[in-house]
This record gives C-alpha cells, sequence and structure tokens, in this order.
C-alpha cells in the first residue's frame, strides 16, 4: 500500500471517523431529548386545551343550573303550562312569554351567550322557546324532535333529576350543529319542569379551535362517533370540508391518534395524522361530549433544528474527510518521491550504469539515506573495476593450457585403440573354453578379472569391483576357507595350486570350477602377482553326482527292478530280492511276468501298459506272487526312461509290500462298522445300508420292512448270570437272526440288546410284502425262543419285534426307526414274545384328515357348504317348520357325508365358522319366509355345537344375526345336546336365558342319549325336548324303548315343554307317539333332509 | 501482527465488561410498589367480597407485565376486612404505616368507608373504592369507582316509576348506606309524585322475613326497592319465593344484587327481578368479552363477573396510569394525575371526574334471567357526569340525609 493511501487511512481512522461517530451519537441525544420535550410540550398543551373545553362546558353548565333555579324560571314553570295549554294566542300566555323573552334576551341577543333557551312540562312538551325556531311548541318525548340532542338530554334529565350537557351534533329546527345544556326545574321540592339552553357555536368554537402555542402547523381537532365513522366536529386545517362534515372510517387508517381518543385512551407520540404525515402529537377523551381531542404539530417543524444540525454534521465531515484526504497525500507524496527516485537510481545500478548517483539535497532522514546510497554505489564501482582486470589476465592464461591438452588427447586415442583390438581377442578364446583368467597385483591389491570371470561369476562388470573380498563372496560359503588355505599354501610353497570348488550364484544355483593360480615371487620371496586361470566344470561335477545319487537309491529298502526297452530285467536291487525271494542271477534277463500271481486279468496289465506309453508312468496296488508261491498286495511305480532322442531306453520299477497295510485298514474298518461282539454291523453302518435301501427303495418303488427286536428280560440275564453269560447269549442271537434272512438282508445290533432288521425289496404291493414281512418276523421269534446253550447253563428267551414297512424314502430312516421302535413297544405293551406291525393305517388316515381339514377350510368360505331341510310337521301334518342340516359338495369329492367332516370341523375349530355360517344362512331364510303368507308362520331348528355355545359371545352373537336379518326370534330354535350344556352349569344356564330373554327358542337334541341328571335338567330353560330317532326307531317292537318313549312325552308335558319325535319312518311309529300325546314330528315318513327349492315345493304341496 | 490483536482483544473485553455493568444497573431490582387490599375475607360479605380481591389481582398482573409502574413491580397486600368496619380501619392503618402500601384499593359497605376514610386522610393516603353507594361524600383521598347515586338508584327508582307505578315499598339492612339510600328514594319520589308506602330496616344478617313479606303482599305495592346487603337478601328471595309474590306483580329493585348473589341466591328465584349497575357480565363490547376472557382464564372458566369486581378492576388500572403518567410516586402529583385519567373499561369509556373524585360512568338497568345473567332493558347510551351530591335535594337537605357525616 502507498504511503500517501496509509496515511489518509490513519486520518479516516483516527480522527475523522471518532469524530463522526461522537457527533452523531450526540445527535441521537438530542433528538431523543427534544422528542421527549415535544412530547411533554404537547401533553401539556392538551390538557390545557382540555381544561379550557372542559371549563368553558361546566362555566355554561353552572349557568344553566343557576338559571334553573331563578324565581323568574319558576314562577313562568307554575303558570306557563296553563296559558300554554289554552293556546299560544291565550293572553297569559303571551304575558307570561314576553317577560322571559326580555329576560332571556341578555343572554341569548345581548351576548350571544345561548343560541337558544327552552322551558319543557315533566311530560316533554316545549312551551317556551326564545327563537321560536321549528322545535317549539312540540313534545320532546312524541313529537317530530323526539329523537334529537335536546329530547336526548330531556330524558336524561328526567331519569337522573341531574343538569345535563347533551352532545354534539346537527339540529333540524336550527339547521346547524347544536349542543345543549338542560337542568330540572324544582319547585318546593317538586320536579315541575326542565330549562334547556343551546349553546351558541361561535364561540364554542373560537374556544375549541384555539390554536395558541401550535406553532405554524399545529392544530386541536375534536371528533365524535357516528355510527362507526370518525366524525370530525371541527375545522381540519389541512382539509377544506366545513366542520361536522369530514368523515373517516376507521378501517382505512387505523392508527390515527383520534381513534385512541376516542377509545378513551389518553397518550402522546409520534404517529402519522390523518393526512398521513408524523405529527407530534397528544389526544383525550373528553367525556362530557364523548369526543376525542388530538393536538398536534407536524414532526418536521418539531425536529427541524434536528434536521438541520444533521445536515451541517454530515458538511461537517465530509469537509473533513476531504481536507484530511488532501492533507496525508501532500505529505505522503513529501516521502514518497524522493523514494521513489532512490529505487530507480538503485535499479540502474543494478543494471550496470555503475556511474548513476541520486540527489542529496532531500532534507531529513531521506537525505542521510541518499548520501549512504550514493557512497556505496561509488565503492561498488570500484570493485567492479578491480574484478574486470583480474579476470582477463586469468583467460589469456587457460588458453595457452588448453591447446596442449589438445595434443595429449590425439595420442592417448591412438594407443587405445590398439588396446581394444588385443582384449577382445583375448576374450573370444577365453569364451570359447570357459576359462576365465584373473592376475592379482599384490603389491597394489588391484585385481583384474577376464570377461569370461564375469560371466562365469554372472557378474555385472558395471556393478562389481574385483577385489579378491568380492572373489571370495561369490564362492559358496562352505568352500571359501579351502580356496583361501589353498591359496594361502600356495604362496608359502610357491607352488602352483589346482582346486576344485563351487560357486553360489545369486539366485541359489551351485557352479562346480577349477581353479589354477601361480605366483610370481622376487628375490626375497615376496610375492608379487598371481595369476590364475578358473573353467567351469559343472557339468562334469553334475554328472558325477548323478551316478552316484543313482548307486546310493538303489539300494534303498523298496524294490527296484530295472528292465531295459524289451522289459528284460537288467538290474535288481537287495530289497527286491528280499521281498520277492528270487536272486538277482535268477531274474536278471528274464521278464517280470514271471512275478505275476495270476490274480489280474489281461485289461489291467493292457491298461498299465497303455498308461505307461501315454504317459511315461503307472503307479497302483497290484498281486504278485513270491517264490514261495505266497500271493502279496505291493504298491508299484513303474517309470520310463527316455534317452537323448526321446526313445525309451529303460523301465524302472518301485515297489513296496503293503499286505502288512492291508490288514491294518481291515481291521479299522472293521471297528468303525461292526460290532466287536457279535460282528454285525453297528448303527452306524445300519443307518448308512437303511439309507441306501431307501434309495434303492425309491427307484424300483419296492416295499421293505425295518424290524426292530429287544430281547426281553435281558437285564434280568445279566445281572443274575453276569456278563459274559449275556454276551455270549447276544452272540447267538445275532447268529439265529443272521440265519433267518437272506444274505442281501442287514442284521444289525444297535447296543445292549437291540438289534435291528432290514429287509428290503420284499413285494411292491402292501399287503403282500406286510404279509411276507409277518412272516419273516414270526420265523425270527420263533428261532429265538428256543433253547440256548450257555457255556454249561441252559437258558430260554424270547423276544418283541416291531414291524415298519417302508417305501421309497419318504419317510426318514430315523422316521423309520422310530415307527419300528414304537412297534415294538406295542408288542412288549401286548405281552412281550411277540409281533407287532406299525400301523399304516393310521399314517393314511392322519393325512386324509389333513386334507379333508384343508378342504373344509376353503369350503365355508366359498359357498360349497349348503343347508338341507328336514320338514317338522304337527299332528295334522301341518308344517311347524324344519330343521336344517349342512351339507357340503365338494367339487371332486362330491358329496362329503357330515360323518366326515363334522369331527374335522370340530378337531379344529372350524365348526364355529360352519356354525356360524348355519345360523347366518337359516336367519336369511326366516327373513325371506317372513315376506310371505304362507312361510311367515314357520320356525328353523339349527343344531349348535358344544364349542359354539362355549364361546363367551355366543349369546351377542345370535342377537347380531338376528338383528342383522330382522328376524322374529321365536321363529329360531336352537338345538342342544346333552353334551352341549353338559359343563360349567352357571354359564349355560345365564347364556340359555340371555337367549330366552331374546325369544330364541331351545330345544334338547338327543334327549335320552345321554348321562345327565333329571335335577340338573330341571335347571335349564328349555322349551322342546326331541326324543332321539333310537328309541323312536324300535317303538313298536321293543317294549322297553316304547315305555321310554312314553315317559319322555309323559315327562315333556309334566314340564310343560314342547316335544318333538325325530326319526319317524313308518305310520304305526307315527300313530303310537300321536297315542301317547306327541305332537310334533320329523322322520323319512314326511320328507328327508332337502334343499330349500324342493322343501319350498313340499310346503306349496301341502305336506306328506 | 499478534500485538494488534492483543489488543483488539483487551479492546473487547472492555466493552464486554462496560455493557455487562450498565446492563446490571438497569436490571437491578427495583424495590417493588406496594398497594394494600381490604376487602373482608371471612363474615357475612366474605361470598360479596372475595372475588374483588381476584378482579384487583387479575389488574396488578396486567399492569406488572406491561411494565409495572415506572420500573418497578407492583406487589399487593390483602388485608381481610372480617365484615367488621372498625378491624378494618384498623388493618387500614396497619398497611399503611408498616408495609407502607402507596394506595388501598377496597372496602363495601358503606360503614367500612367512613371508618378507613379518615385513617387515609389523615396519611394522605390514597383509597379506590369500588362500590355503589349513596354519595353525600367528596374526598380528595379516595376515588369512588361505583356508581353515584345519580348514575344508579335515582335512574332505577325513576325508570320503576315510569313502567310499574307510584307506589313504592322501600326494605333495607340496618346501617348508612340503605338509610341514606332510601333518604334519597323517598325525596325522588315525592318530586316525582310518587309515594312510598313503607320503609322497613332490617338487621345485618338477618334471616326472618316472613314479616316484611307478609306486609309487601298485603300492601300490594307498585314496586319494592332492595337497599338490603350481604346475605340477608337469600333469605328475602327465598321468602317471596315462598308467599308465591311474582315478579310480574310485584317487581323488586334491588341495589346490591349481581351475578354472584344470583348465583348464591338461586338464579330462578330472583329471574324477573330488576338490579341497576353500570357493568353486567352481559354487557355486549369487545372489551367486556376480552376483559371476562382474561379473567377466566385466569381464574376458571366458571366464575362470573360482576359491577364491583369490574370497578376495582378499573380502580387498579387508573393507578397505575395515572403513576405512570405522573412518573414519580409523589401522592399529590400521583392524585392530580389521576384527575386527568379516562380508560376504555369493560363497561363503556369512564373517565375521573376531577372536581368530584368520582367515575363519568354508563347507566343500566337489568332484568334477572334464570340462567343467572342479566338482560340489560334500559342503559343511558353514554357516560353520564356523576353527581355525589343530587341536584334536586338542598344542602340543609343533604346535611340531614347524611345522618351529619359528610
Amino acid at each position: 500500500m502507498k504511503i500517501s493511501t496509509r496515511l489518509q487511512l490513519l486520518f479516516l481512522l483516527v480522527a475523522v471517523l471518532p469524530l463522526a461517530l461522537f457527533s452523531y451519537l450526540n445527535l441521537q441525544q438530542d433528538e431523543a431529548t427534544l422528542r421527549t420535550e415535544a412530547l411533554d410540550r404537547i401533553s401539556g398543551l392538551a390538557d390545557k386545551k382540555l381544561i379550557q373545553v372542559k371549563t368553558y362546558l361546566a362555566e355554561r353548565k353552572r349557568e344553566v343550573q343557576i338559571l334553573a333555579r331563578d324565581p323568574q324560571l319558576m314562577n313562568a314553570i307554575r303558570t306557563l303550562p296553563q296559558g300554554y295549554a289554552a293556546g299560544q294566542l291565550n293572553p297569559s300566555y303571551v304575558r307570561e312569554a314576553t317577560q322571559l323573552q326580555a329576560y332571556f334576551g341578555r343572554y341569548v341577543e345581548e351576548h350571544a351567550l345561548f343560541h337558544d333557551v327552552f322551558l319543557m312540562t315533566p311530560q316533554g312538551e316545549v312551551i317556551y322557546s326564545q327563537k321560536r325556531e321549528a322545535d317549539f311548541a312540540t313534545n320532546l318525548l312524541a313529537g317530530p324532535y323526539s329523537e334529537t340532542l335536546l329530547a336526548h338530554a330531556f330524558r336524561e334529565v328526567l331519569m337522573t333529576l341531574e343538569p345535563v350537557i347533551s352532545g354534539y351534533g346537527y339540529y333540524a329546527p336550527s339547521q346547524a350543529p347544536a349542543l345543549f345544556i338542560a337542568a330540572p326545574i324544582m319547585v318546593d321540592g317538586q320536579f315541575k319542569g326542565v330549562f334547556a339552553a343551546q349553546l351558541g357555536n361561535d364561540l364554542f368554537y373560537q374556544v375549541a379551535t384555539d390554536a395558541t402555542g401550535l406553532g405554524m402547523s399545529g392544530e386541536a381537532i375534536f371528533a365524535q362517533w357516528d355510527g362507526d365513522d370518525v366524525l370530525y366536529t371541527t375545522q381540519l386545517k389541512y382539509r377544506s370540508e366545513a366542520p361536522m362534515k369530514l368523515r373517516m372510517n376507521p378501517q382505512q387508517s387505523r392508527s390515527l391518534p383520534m381513534l385512541g381518543a376516542l377509545s378513551g385512551e389518553s397518550g402522546s407520540g409520534v404517529k402519522p395524522d390523518y393526512r398521513g404525515k408524523p405529527v407530534v402529537g397528544a389526544w383525550r377523551y373528553l367525556p362530557e361530549l364523548s369526543w376525542g381531542m388530538v393536538v398536534k404539530i407536524d414532526a418536521d417543524e418539531v425536529f427541524a433544528s434536528i434536521a438541520r444540525q444533521r445536515v451541517l454534521m454530515i458538511e461537517v465531515v465530509l469537509g473533513l474527510m476531504l481536507f484530511s484526504g488532501m492533507l496525508a497525500y501532500y505529505f505522503g507524496r513529501q516521502i514518497s518521491v524522493p523514494l521513489e527516485d532512490m529505487a530507480r537510481t538503485a535499479d540502474e545500478v543494478a543494471k550496470g550504469s555503475m556511474g548513476k548517483r541520486v540527489d542529496e539535497s532531500t532534507p531529513g532522514e531521506l537525505g542521510r539515506f541518499a548520501l549512504a546510497f550514493n557512497r556505496m554505489a561509488e565503492n561498488l564501482q570500484g570493485l567492479y573495476s578491480t574484478l574486470e582486470q583480474r579476470i582477463e589476465a586469468r583467460t589469456r592464461d587457460l588458453n595457452v593450457t588448453i591447446a596442449q591438452l589438445h595434443e595429449e588427447i590425439i595420442e592417448r586415442g591412438q594407443i587405445e585403440n590398439a588396446l581394444r583390438d588385443n582384449r577382445d581377442r583375448l576374450n573370444e578364446a577365453q569364451q570359447l573354453g570357459r576359462l576365465g583368467s584373473w592376475e592379482l597385483n599384490l603389491l597394489s591389491g588391484k585385481l583384474h578379472w577376464s570377461d569370461e570371470i564375469y560371466r562365469m561369476f554372472e557378474l555385472d562388470p558395471a556393478h562389481f569391483v574385483a577385489s579378491y573380498e568380492n572373489f571370495l563372496r561369490v564362492i559358496h560359503p562352505d568352500d571359501r576357507e579351502k580356496v583361501n588355505q589353498a591359496y594361502a599354501q600356495s604362496l608359502v610353497d610357491r607352488q602352483t595350486y589346482d582346486v576344485e570348488h563351487r560357486l553360489l550364484m545369486a539366485d541359489g544355483r551351485i557352479k562346480w570350477v577349477r581353479e589354477r593360480c601361480s605366483s610370481e615371487f622376487d628375490e626375497s620371496g615376496k610375492p608379487l602377482r598371481s595369476v590364475g586361470a578358473v573353467q567351469d566344470v559343472t557339468e562334469h561335477k553334475l554328472a558325477e553326482d548323478r551316478q552316484r545319487i543313482a548307486a546310493v537309491a538303489f539300494e534303498t529298502h523298496e524294490g527296484i527292478v530295472i528292465a531295459d526297452a524289451n522289459a528284460n530285467i537288467i538290474r535288481v536291487n537287495h530289497a527286491f530280492q528280499e521281498i520277492t525271494g528270487y536272486d538277482s542271477e535268477e531274474v536278471v534277463g528274464k521278464n517280470p511276468r514271471l512275478l505275476s500271481s495270476g490274480a489280474h486279468d489281461k485289461a489291467f496289465y493292457a491298461a498299465m501298459w497303455q498308461q505307461l506309453l501315454n504317459e511315461g508312468s503307472w503307479s497302483g496296488e497290484i498281486l504278485d506272487k513270491r517264490k514261495s508261491g505266497e500271493i502279496y498286495p505291493k504298491w508299484m511305480t513303474i517309470s520310463t526312461v527316455k534317452d537323448s532322442e526321446g526313445k525309451v531306453s529303460e523301465y524302472v520299477a518301485i515297489f513296496s509290500d503293503i499286505s502288512a497295510r492291508k490288514k491294518a485298514e481291515e481291521e479299522i474298518r472293521n471297528l468303525a462298522f461292526y460290532d466287536t461282539l457279535t460282528k454285525l454291523p453297528n448303527r452306524r453302518l445300519l443307518l448308512d445300508r437303511m439309507s441306501l435301501a431307501l434309495n434303492s427303495s425309491m427307484r424300483n418303488q419296492h416295499y421293505g420292512a425295518v424290524m426292530f427286536l429287544d430281547m426281553d428280560r435281558f437285564k434280568t440275564l445279566n445281572d443274575t448270570m453276569g456278563h459274559d453269560y449275556g454276551d455270549l447269549l447276544l452272540i447267538e442271537v445275532a447268529q439265529r437272526i443272521h440265519s433267518c434272512v437272506r444274505e442281501v438282508d442287514t442284521v444289525a445290533r444297535m447296543g445292549g440288546d437291540e438289534f435291528v432288521i432290514l429287509v428290503e425289496d420284499i413285494d411292491s404291493i402292501a399287503e403282500e410284502a406286510s404279509q411276507r414281512a409277518a412272516l419273516i418276523a414270526e420265523k425270527i421269534r420263533a428261532s429265538l425262543t428256543t433253547a440256548y446253550q450257555l457255556k454249561d447253563r441252559s437258558y430260554h428267551s424270547s423276544p418283541s419285534i416291531g414291524v415298519c414297512l417302508y417305501r421309497g424314502n419318504e419317510e426318514s430312516v430315523d422316521a423309520l426307526l422310530k415307527h419300528a421302535d414304537m412297534a415294538m413297544y406295542q408288542a412288549k405293551e401286548s405281552g412281550r414274545n411277540t409281533v407287532r406291525f406299525f400301523d399304516p393305517q393310521m399314517q393314511y388316515a392322519v393325512e386324509t384328515r389333513a386334507a379333508l381339514e384343508a378342504d373344509l377350510r376353503y369350503a365355508v368360505f366359498n359357498g360349497q357348504l349348503r343347508l338341507h331341510y328336514q320338514i317338522q310337521v304337527d299332528d295334522e301334518h301341518r308344517a311347524l317348520g324344519a330343521e336344517v342340516l349342512v351339507r357340503w359338495v365338494h367339487p371332486t369329492r362330491g358329496m362329503v357325508s357330515p360323518a366326515q367332516f363334522i369331527p374335522v370341523a370340530e378337531e379344529s375349530s372350524l365348526i364355529l365358522e360352519v356354525g356360524h355360517w348355519v345360523l347366518e344362512t337359516a336367519c336369511r331364510q326366516l327373513a325371506a319366509w317372513s315376506k310371505s303368507e304362507l312361510t311367515r308362520h314357520l320356525s328353523i331348528a339349527v343344531n349348535v355345537s358344544a364349542q359354539q355355545f362355549k364361546l363367551v359371545d355366543f349369546v351377542d352373537r345370535v342377537m347380531a344375526v338376528l338383528r342383522t336379518f330382522d328376524v322374529e326370534a321365536s321363529h329360531l330354535k336352537l338345538e342342544l345336546t346333552e353334551g352341549v350344556v353338559l359343563n360349567d352349569v352357571t354359564d349355560v344356564v345365564a347364556k340359555m336365558y340371555a337367549l330366552k330373554a331374546l325369544g330364541v327358542r331351545l330345544s334338547m337334541d338327543d334327549f335320552g342319549t345321554g348321562y345327565s341328571s333329571l335335577a340338573y335338567l330341571k335347571q335349564l330353560p328349555l322349551d322342546q325336548l326331541k326324543i332321539d330317532q333310537s328309541f323312536v326307531r324300535d317303538i313298536t317292537t321293543d317294549p322297553n324303548d316304547a315305555v321310554m318313549v312314553q315317559t319322555i312325552i309323559g315327562m315333556a308335558h309334566n314340564f310343560r315343554l314342547d316335544v318333538i319325535a325325530e326319526g319317524v319312518e313308518t305310520e304305526g311309529q307315527l300313530a303310537f307317539l300321536r297315542q301317547h300325546g306327541c305332537r310334533a314330528f320329523q322322520g323319512y315318513l314326511f320328507s328327508k333332509p332337502v334343499p330349500i327349492e324342493e322343501f319350498e315345493q313340499l310346503l306349496g304341496r301341502g305336506d306328506s | 501482527m499478534r500485538q494488534y490483536r492483543k489488543f483488539l482483544l483487551f479492546i473487547l473485553l472492555l466493552l464486554a465488561l462496560l455493557i455487562f455493568l450498565v446492563w446490571q444497573y438497569r436490571v437491578a431490582a427495583k424495590p417493588a410498589v406496594r398497594i394494600g387490599v381490604l376487602h373482608s375475607l371471612s363474615g357475612t360479605m366474605a361470598a360479596s367480597e372475595t372475588p374483588l380481591v381476584d378482579a384487583v389481582r387479575l389488574a396488578v398482573e396486567e399492569a406488572n407485565e406491561t411494565g409495572g409502574v415506572n420500573g418497578a413491580q407492583i406487589e399487593m397486600i390483602v388485608s381481610d376486612c372480617r365484615s367488621d368496619a372498625v378491624y378494618c380501619a384498623e388493618q387500614a392503618e396497619k398497611l399503611i404505616v408498616q408495609h407502607k402500601v402507596q394506595a388501598l384499593f377496597g372496602c363495601w359497605t358503606s360503614d367500612c368507608r367512613k371508618a378507613v376514610r379518615p385513617v387515609v386522610e389523615r396519611h394522605d393516603n390514597l383509597l379506590f373504592y369500588p362500590v355503589q353507594y349513596e354519595g353525600m361524600e367528596q374526598s380528595p383521598d379516595i376515588i369512588y369507582t361505583g356508581a353515584a347515586p345519580n348514575q344508579q338508584i335515582i335512574p332505577m327508582v325513576s325508570w320503576a316509576m315510569q313502567q310499574h307505578g307510584r307506589r313504592a315499598y322501600l326494605i333495607g339492612s340496618d346501617y348508612v348506606f340503605p338509610r341514606t339510600a332510601n333518604n334519597i328514594v323517598k325525596k325522588l319520589l315525592l318530586t316525582r309524585g310518587g309515594q312510598p308506602v313503607a320503609e322497613r330496616y332490617v338487621p345485618m344478617g338477618e334471616q326472618n322475613f316472613d314479616a316484611i313479606v307478609g306486609e309487601i303482599a298485603a300492601q300490594r305495592p307498585d314496586f319494592v326497592v332492595n337497599t338490603l346487603n350481604g346475605d340477608s337478601n337469600l333469605y328475602f328471595f327465598r321468602a317471596l319465593q315462598e308467599a308465591g309474590i311474582s315478579a310480574d306483580a310485584i317487581p323488586v329493585f334491588s341495589t346490591s344484587i349481581a351475578e354472584p348473589e344470583l348465583a348464591a341466591i338461586g338464579p330462578e328465584r330472583v329471574a324477573g327481578h330488576y338490579a341497576a349497575w353500570s357493568y353486567f357480565q352481559s354487557v355486549d363490547s369487545i372489551e367486556n368479552r376480552a376483559f371476562i376472557e382474561r379473567f377466566r382464564h385466569r381464574f376458571g372458566s366458571q366464575r362470573v363477573l360482576d359491577d364491583p369486581m369490574e370497578a376495582a378492576y378499573i380502580g387498579v388500572h387508573l393507578w397505575v396510569n395515572a403513576q405512570r403518567s405522573a412518573g414519580t410516586p409523589d401522592a399529590s402529583s400521583v392524585k392530580i394525575a389521576l384527575g386527568k385519567q379516562t380508560l376504555n373499561a369493560p363497561e363503556g369509556i369512564v373517565a375521573v371526574d376531577a372536581e368530584t373524585r368520582h367515575l363519568w360512568k354508563p347507566v343500566r338497568i337489568g332484568r334477572a334471567r334464570a340462567d343467572g345473567q342479566f338482560d340489560i332493558v334500559w342503559q343511558s347510551g353514554r357516560s353520564v357526569a356523576p353527581a355525589p351530591f343530587p341536584f334536586f335535594i338542598s344542602h340543609a337537605e343533604r346535611a340531614v340525609m347524611a345522618g351529619g357525616a359528610k
């Protein structure tokens, strides 16, 4: 930043800104003070003005009050009314009126204090008026001016008997705004009339609108409410409307000070007035006239001085800024110009014009600086010239030296060329012979290697420094000492040394080299120089090694046979002779087939040779024959050896005798899968066999059987006779079982005295298979019950056998075993020494039931259920109603009998859904029937299952259904069996009573077939007993049943219950029942259960 | 550069300290301004007076929310008058001397006010009296926010005469207000050509009205003027009901029955009878509705409001506004400022009449309903100037009527 800019900123920050801030704050303070003062002043003015107006009004009121007591008036009010009543031209009236006229003239005409005065009677008649305007001689309570301000004031005087000031407003009789003051006239303590004065506008007006102290722009304005509008009662300074003419809607200007005044506030503030200009104002409320008053001065006028001051302040600040700017600039330049000048000169000097100088005439620090600068420049100049001279001299010397050097270089070049040629020739020779040479100068220690050495040692000459230490490093660590020794020795002996040693390459390869070295000595014997040759003999060495290894390997514990390309034995090792029993001489030259055992077929050997030819090796297990004739298993590997041309030169076979190993394997297998005692398969093997059997059965769909066998009371035997007898028994049992089954079947010992027999592949038909299995099981059982001879004792035992059939692998192995086990358990339960089958029927039944349940669930929600109606008739064969029975029509199963699906439904909770569906359908039908004369009387009996009845909200459900279909409850009959109502007496009874309360009828179905006591049945609120069909069936033939039925009917009558007989099939039964008092019947005699269409036809036809 | 930063930090800290000090100074709790509340929380007047304490409390809370009085919060100290005027005066003395209250708000019965007045005047303190009364009184140290006789009793009787007839039966409790009020009523009746049929007094707390009611039934006046106070009213109206006297036949015009008394007596007993107040809860204005809402929000949605409660409430606001306008607690300045106060009250716009120290108030006559509220059957339309000394009663008569006490 330039100096002048910085100075400007400084001035600004230090001088101007604080000043401006300070002035501004000061100004704000002044403004606030001025504002407060102005508000105080205007408030004071407002108060004064208010008092002015109030005082004026109070004085007028006092005058009226006094006048109301004036004897003249009191006299007048005594006599005037009669005169007035007689007529205005009545002489007494005229006389009195003239007197009053003169009296009041002082107030009205002379001093113009009042515009008009009036006298009213308590009844409201205006009997006197000074001016005799239109209001004279009217009645203020009932006349044309009964809603004027005067009339309101009059009424208020009537109510309060106090002097009253009216409001202000337009007064029609005077055709001008007016204000009234009225007072009661009391004569001898009696209220005789009212005196009122109408105020002269002008005086009042002057008082109100006097604007003293309000400056040029100020004014005092008054307004009152006129309906919802603000009506200004005085002339506004800035509006042309006359008083009482200007209206404003308060919605449009909500912040008008006048609004505050009119709502009873007294306050002050700076607010926008009716012009929208901000004013300093105070507002008050005048209760005497219900007026609001606002006294205001324009804010501009009030704060004019402040505004001016502010402008002045701004001017001053700007001026100062300008001034400081200029000053800063000037002073800045004083410094910056000389500095610039110096900078420029310095640049020039730096560029090379050493002679330049600056002006030293500037005063002060700058002048001193200039002086110093010039002196420096002077020095610099001197140094520079000295330097130049020296450089010149040097340059001359250098040129001479360069020329000399040039000549030497040319000579050098020629010598080097000759050397290079020689070296190349030497390198070629060494490479051919794989021979490298080296030379060591023992005095200087310098070692020189030929190129071949580098190649042999696989070192990069660029990176490798030839030294004896480095040489040693390349040597294989194990040989270093040997080499070092050899060399050292050769120096001592003054002999050549010749050693073979290894090199260790960077990648780990080994090379063999032969090294010869001779040394030169001086007269004293000190070694001067050694020269050596190194030859790579790796290949040679490798060949040697190979031969040696082969010889050693040959004599291993495994048999080795080497045969030639024609498979004639060339060599055999010692191990071969041991294993086979043949001596070397006996087999050399012969074919190895002399060893074959004959256990393998031709195909085996053919495959072996084939592989040999293709892949060059074969390994596998093979059975050969020893010399002794013993056949033994061996593991053999045959390899082909190829010569350098790729043709087979030899066959090498290596083998070992694995007979011992084989035996061990057998042992393990046995242990793993066989029970040690009985030699039977153990559990593990059995499971494995079973899963195979299942899979096999899956394929051929043949039945097999699993039998679980347990020796009865085996524990007793063990306890009484000891474990070794027990073991003997088990071994015998195992053998016996084995003898009863085929080879392919498995007999396994599961543990303890439990055996499992797996009989596979019995038959393809279940019944046959089970028969056969039964036979086998029986055979086993019989076999095991014959006497056992254990050591010296004789023993009897017996088995319990459980049999389970299988087919395919639908059931798992575990399930099968479990089922067989369960069957065996059954056998034990049945008394032991017997065979039991796991019933496949059971299985089947479960499956079918599950399927049926699923179908039924679907049926309930998909309309497969139907209701069939069986007619119930009275003794004249008239239809009473019907019992509904549920039927199921399945798309594929066809008609499923209730005997089948009801039990299934009851076991799941589907019975609830079914039951509810039945109830709903029955009620729907009842609702339909209620519409026709023919069927209106019919009732429907619905069977209720125990589960349904047990539901906590059963009654509510019934009620809901009744209500939904709007059914007459007495047409619904619920049939409950004894079983349904057996448990929880209190609950049952409560529910039945609740149902009765609904109007539903209750019938006891299958009566007489249950076990409940009559006492219990007596508690139940039944309507009807239904005689079970089992009794009805035999009434004509079995006297017991007949008596039973009679009794039931009699009892029903005694208990006042209806009775209906079901299962009526013959006329005879019908007659008997009728005879004994039964009046309702149901049965095939009349109709079987039929669908609704048929049932209705039945009704139509009359009946049975 | 680091030095600049340090310097800046120092300046900032200094500034912060300054601001903190200034803030502390401003916020420093100014000592609270105290007012005393003198109402009977026990005794026969308790039912009528206890709600007034709540009205005062609401006004005090509202004032405190808007900044209190000249920066200080208002604290109210409540004393129980025990329906005993002498005891009340003692409490007033205690409040002024011990608790240094700047103003008192209270009293109901004229006995109580007349006992407290000398205490207030002696200490140059200030009392706001919120109940309608018999007038004939004026004090530079009391602001009467209740109705003067020309704002209640007189228009009530005038209206009764206009609507029902000339014959009036006067019944009241035996103390200064009913006696003075009945004097005015009698004078008024005579002035207007009416006829006082009988004038009866019963002790405060009287419960047996059989004789009175019997007389009313016998005399069959056109209307009854009832200046009973306290729970006597309950027994009176019950007796009327039991005697089978209906409001249509002989309407009763009461001066001391408002919404709470209706609830206490049983509105069905008073339905059809009349009362005159400046304020009824049923006044239909924005101000009143807001006032009722505020009161119920604070004290419970089932509360009813009556004229004395409203008068007590506006008394507090007038005092607060005068304090704020005067800008100083100096008693004289406040009293002068009070003379200029106007207020947009729930009853309408009220204004303090500087000379008489009473308020310009609207006048209303209400007819009791069975639901416990009043139908307003007549209203003055605008606020009426107070006249504690009725115009139609001469000075000499006044002295007699006021029982010597002025």
